[in-house]
């Protein structure tokens, strides 16, 4: 199901997130998390008591702490029990969860939540575990490894070069000076090779963040926020798991995806793509059929920060955020999960004409 | 700001898993150095096999050997190999097709330097020396300007298959408490026990995490509790723990210390096993060195009355 059945309107009504860093040892996960949560509950006016359901995303393997997700919830203020729920994926996945449950009409009101810590750990090291156990993780392909065999095949097939990508690069960077939650902002090196073809300034930044955004039905959105983004539609596809089957220089998960949230019904003004390789944007622009009028990642995209876990819920609430500013009519959010551009949500969100 | 404590933390996990049929004979063929596909109800044959097949999900059984040679679909260069990886000399990352197959299998190849390799140049397997049925049998691929390898007609029945793999995994981090438990870290160092107290509901947490999870809000008060406290329940362990050598059967409590709202959990020494009790009052005992307290022993006061701690069980 991707657009709302009998009529119910979904919207998100506020968004909230950290400012990325490399690192934010000082703080726990949840001592991470609370502000952030206390600042996308303050824009609406809303309590803890007020949310019918939250759920949030988050990986154990980030940060090696097992159950961290529980010990989060304590900032939520769990007890007495909430209705609540958890997805190991990016909170974009949380979102659309939260999301089929208002369809439900068992929900007015949602706080999705996601955060991820990966400066205690090694993360192109962790990603591999998320890898085909059996053929493909006991060879340990880190995550900057999968994406450069991505953009080789791209620069085979003569869809991009490396000055092409360098330019990708800066021009998400540039964006993010008007970003004051990004982590690389402005003139970044390219740098030496990380991964040939890929060099540092192809790679996202490494750090450690969190993000909130607040869903509402109907007329609860419209006392919450002065213009809702509307969800007008909202899939997430995968493709096989095993490389070697899939096409790498196209996204058919992401063009599935699009067309059943309804992005190609009409043009969107505005997209953000969670694209944390350079060399992913231009997969993504090509299966989304984004023109060059298309304001691409106008937060810098994840480039300027990645927080894994939380950089495809950003990607959500970014797009959100121009709506309710009135930036933006009809934008596209777009988040990813697994190698490769493996997983693929789409968004289209609106705001009511002005 | 305090200095922000950390300590390495090591996760290891040999994950045991089983193999289905098709798995089974590929790992196995990899250690008779046979390499297998299987072939889809439309005709193509994916190496690595699966056993479902990834567009109609239709089981597919159907192996055919193909040839230990193939070409390079798209590949990276890693200058800087890491922990667990295939080589540990500069090597590229590679998707080949072996000659014979449909898709490609990822892997190493050992190649002198990133100019010398390229999309479609024509490579072989080099076969570990030691091999048990698993994908490193395969060391890695090489260049190869020879002819293609000619497969045999191999079934994929063996006389002894591998049923299944032990994967081993290692991730190594740097592990920071945050906040609130690097405080009470701290104090325990000058053997001193402190909480942290909710704004809101006025409960002290023991350990502090750093918020309150009934109200949400950060604790941020820090207030010293016990040393004494009250056994609220507890258990009595018989099995011995790995690596711990305290004989058993031996108490372990939850115990609430004095102003605390939440109990923490000790062990209980001092007293006969069959003799701990609910409401046992107790102290702290601290060894030379410790960075917390050993155990705790009966302190000799009356056992408190149940009201008095039955909202903390």
């Amino acid at each position: 199901m991707t657009s709302a059945p009998g009529g119910r309107e979904i919207a998100v009504v506020a968004f909230a997130q950290t400012a990325h860093r490399r690192t934010s040892d000082e703080l726990s996960e949840v001592e991470m998390l609370m502000p952030v949560l206390h600042e996308v509950l303050d824009r609406t006016g809303l309590k803890t008591a007020d949310i019918d359901f939250t759920c949030s995303g988050s990986s154990d393997y980030l940060a090696g702490r097992a159950f961290s997700f529980t010990l989060a919830l304590d900032g939520v203020g769990a007890w007495p029990p909430i209705s609540e729920s958890h997805v190991e994926m990016d909170g974009a996945w949380a979102l659309y969860e939260a999301w089929t449950k208002l369809l439900t009409g068992d929900a007015d009101t949602a706080l999705v939540y996601s955060y991820g810590k990966s400066s205690p750990g090694s993360v192109r090291d962790v990603l591999t575990r998320q890898l085909d156990p059996y053929y493909v993780a006991p060879l340990w392909p880190d995550s900057v490894a999968l994406a450069a065999l991505q953009a080789q095949a791209l620069i085979d097939a003569g869809d991009t070069d490396e000055p092409a990508l360098a330019a990708v690069a800066a021009r998400n960077r540039e964006s993010a000076t008007a970003n004051p939650h990004a982590q690389l902002q402005g003139a970044v090196p390219q740098g030496d090779y990380l991964v040939q073809p890929l060099r540092t300034g192809d790679c996202p930044p490494i750090g450690d963040g969190a993000a909130a955004v607040i869903l509402a039905a109907g007329d609860r959105a419209r006392e919450l926020c002065a213009r809702p983004a509307w969800i007008r539609g909202i899939d997430h596809r995968t493709e096989a798991h095993s490389l070697g089957v899939r096409d790498l220089t196209d996204s058919p998960s992401t063009r599935l995806a699009a067309e059943r949230a309804g992005a190609f019904e009409r043009p969107v003004d505005t997209a953000e793509l969670h694209a944390p390789f350079t060399a992913q944007e231009i997969v993504l622009r090509k299966a989304l059929r984004l023109g060059d009028d298309v304001h691409v990642n106008p937060s810098g995209g994840a480039l300027a920060a990645n927080p894994v876990m939380a950089a495809g819920l950003i990607r959500v609430g970014e797009a959100a955020a121009r709506v309710h500013l009135g930036a933006s009519d009809r934008a596209l959010a777009h988040a990813t999960s697994g190698p490769c551009l493996q997983q693929n949500l789409v968004a289209v969100l609106e705001g009511e004409p002005r | 700001m305090p200095e922000v404590l950390k300590a390495p933390l090591v996760v290891e996990f040999p994950f045991t898993r089983s193999l289905g049929p098709v798995q089974s004979a590929f790992l196995t063929g990899l250690r008779e150095r046979v390499v297998l596909g299987v072939r889809t109800g439309d005709g193509r044959v994916l190496v690595p096999p699966v056993e479902y097949d990834p567009v109609t999900a239709e089981e597919i059984r159907d192996l055919v050997e193909v040839a230990p040679t193939g070409t390079v679909t798209t590949w990276a260069w890693n200058h800087a190999p890491r922990r667990g990886q295939p080589l540990t000399t500069p090597f590229a990352w590679a998707l080949v097709r072996l000659d014979g197959a449909d898709t490609a299998l990822l892997h190493a190849l050992d190649a002198p330097g990133p100019d010398t390799v390229h999309t479609g140049m024509r490579v072989r397997v080099r076969w570990a020396a030691e091999r048990t049925g698993a994908i490193t049998d395969i060391a890695c691929f090489e260049p190869y300007d020879g002819p293609p390898g000619e497969p045999a007609r191999h079934t994929g029945a063996f006389a002894d298959p591998v049923t299944g793999i032990v994967a081993a995994a290692r991730l190594d981090y740097t592990y920071a408490p945050g906040r609130a438990q690097t405080a009470y870290i701290n104090a325990l160092t000058g053997r001193r026990t402190v909480g942290e107290r909710c704004p809101a509901c006025r409960k002290v947490y023991v350990p502090p995490r750093g918020a309150c999870p009934t109200c949400g809000v950060a604790t941020s008060e820090q207030v010293e509790v016990g040393p004494r406290g009250t056994v609220t329940t507890f258990c009595i362990v018989n099995i011995k723990a790995k690596n711990l050598d305290i004989a058993v059967p031996y108490v372990y409590a939850h115990i609430a210390l004095d102003g605390a709202d939440l109990a923490l959990h000790g062990r209980i020494g001092g007293i006969p096993y069959d003799e701990v009790r609910m409401g046992l009052r107790v102290e702290p005992v601290w060894t030379e060195g410790a960075r917390y307290p050993d155990h705790y022993r009966p302190t000799g006061e009356p056992d408190a009355d149940y009201d008095t701690y039955k909202e903390l069980l």
